[in-house]
């Protein structure tokens, strides 16, 4: 079967509208297989993706490009209880997941 | 919803800003589209569940904004398509990834198959979603 989601990469051209990710901390809830995560992942000085899902951050860790093992990672955890300090981040992602 | 926003809020640094993304609920056209030309041939409608989690995710937002935890500084709309190459694939998909958001009535599955067999030879099937993304600033 051969799917194609957004071919015309307009999402990726309206986020970068909306946000600057260049030199930020940024958080995204609900980070999936990471699809969204690689529109935004370079230049960002560091990514904290989070989802419950665990075979979708196994397919997100698996996609992760070696030259952004240092600066993204990603995790299990809930939303209500994310597992970081306060004020850690310049942005929050809240992508196709409410 | 509103919890995971009050978190968010306080991983937020000061001046931080969540940027807010999703699909819009409702009717979505299916269209056919080859190189040369693009036809509607049907709807997509979403079900109740899909619906209820739109509200809420508004919801939200909007409690967010009464409690002063977020300002609203920028919002735009935008089309999403998903493509398949054919309406049976389509067919299969939203059957096995959608079945409690969406549903395409028989006669428009009619329709499309129609209008897709009559169609240029590189035309696929699309869905288009109504998109939208929003900025909003730590308060």
């Amino acid at each position: 079967m051969t799917l194609q989601k957004d071919p015309e990469r307009t999402e990726t051209k309206y986020l970068h509208r909306l946000a600057d990710f260049a030199g930020r901390r940024v958080l995204e809830v609900g980070c999936g297989d990471g699809r969204i995560t690689w529109q935004y992942a370079r230049g960002a000085r560091s990514v904290a993706g989070i989802d419950l899902d665990a075979n979708d951050l196994r397919l997100a860790t698996i996609d992760r490009p070696s030259d952004l093992e240092s600066t993204v990672t990603f995790g299990r955890a809930d939303s209500v209880h994310l597992p970081f300090a306060g004020q850690n981040f310049d942005i929050a992602v809240l992508a196709w997941s409410f | 919803m509103v919890d995971a926003l009050s978190e968010i809020r306080r991983a937020l640094a000061p001046g931080g800003c969540l940027i807010d993304l999703r699909p819009l609920g409702g009717s979505w056209p299916v269209e056919v589209a080859s190189a040369l030309e693009i036809k509607e041939a049907g709807r997509a409608a979403e079900l109740p569940a899909g619906v209820a989690d739109d509200q809420a995710a508004d919801q939200a937002m909007k409690h967010a904004a009464g409690r002063q935890w977020f300002r609203l500084e920028r919002q735009e709309f935008f089309p999403f398509y998903y493509y398949w190459d054919s309406p049976g694939e389509m067919q299969e998909y939203i059957d096995r990834e959608w079945e409690d958001f969406l549903r395409v009535e028989e006669s428009a599955w009619r329709n499309i198959r129609a209008t897709w067999a009559v169609a240029d030879a590189d035309a696929r099937v699309r869905i288009r979603l109504n998109m939208m993304i929003a900025r909003w600033r730590k308060i």
